[in-house]
């Protein structure tokens, strides 16, 4: 997935799934936590993004993406 | 032709406060009454059991249905956590205490959040191919008693509760479709350690999300309806924003999805027996129930309100 395609998908599923959130390219290096996305929402939307950019993202990765911009990499890699 | 007849179940008195909990674990008390959804967690106290707790769930299914204990044929308990380690099995047990007659099976069963449909289904058939006609069907599975108390994971989530289910040849409601499933490559997600029960909330939370939609929607289809025919889903209360988030996946309008465990907590086995219990009064015509957990198992079953004659 190239990478604007990934910034737009990554940005709108939060946007979706956490209630009040704004994203701006500014937020992409925050980590999600400060941002306000809390355990259960990180699983829904790292879920959400894997299907819909088609991509696998086990456990163990799923772990390590800890700010927009991480999962961003992650799936235009 | 055998199925559902009525349904019963027991809280123990003991509760623990889901917000106190919190703040132990330093969670914040929106967090824990909204994404978790549960406020109280009822839990056994010292005096409480498997058998027990059965026995009073059975106690108050007598009191809204005649039941003639010579009747009875069958006694099935499903718990992963039984009174004495499960020897002897704890339906003999519950046999003993209820005095019921020597010409009646007892069985255990080893599952959990998927038990209650495995084990109506496990039941009907049993009791069908012996020509039986009365069976009884408890559930009854105490997390609390595997809970490592330093794991805010699975403290907030698990309360104690039992059911009892009157499987019956003058049913209220019958079996149409069942579908049943395992992913044991997964099953490390739920397990019992030394240390406790141990979840693994992310692989467990995908679970719920990706398999349990598919085959909800698959039973569906194999019975030939859609989700328009069916007026009540009863999923598996495990917690609330798993719980929205499955419904919503299912394509499942959420007001025919009842989420209600706020004062329960996830009961395991007894989840969805609680719900049913509290909606046959509204007699829906079709009902499909979800169970999934351990194991990885999950299990959906449509069951039909029964035409009288």
């Amino acid at each position: 997935m190239k990478r604007e395609e990934a910034v737009k998908l990554v940005m709108s599923m939060l946007e979706k799934n956490v209630e009040g959130l704004e994203m701006s390219e500014d937020k992409m290096d925050e980590t999600l936590v400060n941002i306000g996305v809390d355990s259960l929402d990180v699983m829904l939307v790292i879920m959400d993004v894997g299907e819909a950019a088609g991509v696998a993202i086990s456990d163990d990765e799923a772990e390590t993406l800890d700010t927009p911009k991480k999962i961003v990499d992650f799936i235009s890699s | 032709m055998l199925g559902i007849h009525s349904v019963a179940s027991y809280l123990p008195r003991g509760r623990v406060d889901n917000l106190e909990q919190a703040d132990r674990f330093d969670t914040e008390s929106e967090f824990v009454e909204q994404k978790i959804g549960v406020g109280t967690l009822p839990r056994f106290e010292e005096a409480d059991s498997v058998v027990s707790a059965s026995v009073e769930a059975f106690h108050r299914l007598c009191e809204k249905t005649d039941i003639d204990k010579s009747e009875i044929e069958c006694v099935v308990v499903c718990t992963q956590n039984p009174d004495n380690g499960g020897l002897p099995h704890n339906s003999a047990l519950i046999h003993a205490s209820l005095e019921l007659p020597e010409d009646c099976a007892c069985f255990d069963i080893g599952l959990g959040c998927s038990g209650y449909v495995y084990g109506l289904s496990i039941i009907q058939s049993f009791m069908s191919a012996s020509g039986m006609k009365k069976g009884l069907f408890f559930t009854c599975d105490p997390y609390s008693r595997i809970l490592n108390p330093d794991d805010k994971n699975t403290c907030l989530l698990f309360g104690d509760a039992a059911s009892v289910t009157l499987i019956s040849d003058t049913p209220y409601y019958k079996l149409t479709r069942a579908k049943f499933s395992t992913k044991g490559a997964g099953s490390a997600a739920l397990k019992k350690t030394s240390q406790g029960l141990d979840m693994n909330g992310r692989a467990v939370f995908n679970f719920a999300l990706q398999d349990v939609p598919k085959q909800i929607n698959g039973t569906l289809s194999s019975a030939e309806l859609n989700v328009d025919d069916i007026d009540l889903f009863l999923l598996h209360q495990g917690s609330r924003f798993m719980l929205e988030n499955t419904i919503k996946r299912a394509g499942i309008p959420a007001e025919k999805a009842p989420i209600r465990l706020f004062e329960t907590g996830n009961t395991v086995s007894s989840s969805i027996p609680l719900l049913l219990e509290e909606e046959l009064d509204k007699s829906p015509r079709r009902v499909l129930m979800s169970g999934f957990g351990v194991g990885l198992s999950w299990a959906t079953a449509i069951y039909e309100k029964v035409k009288l004659t």
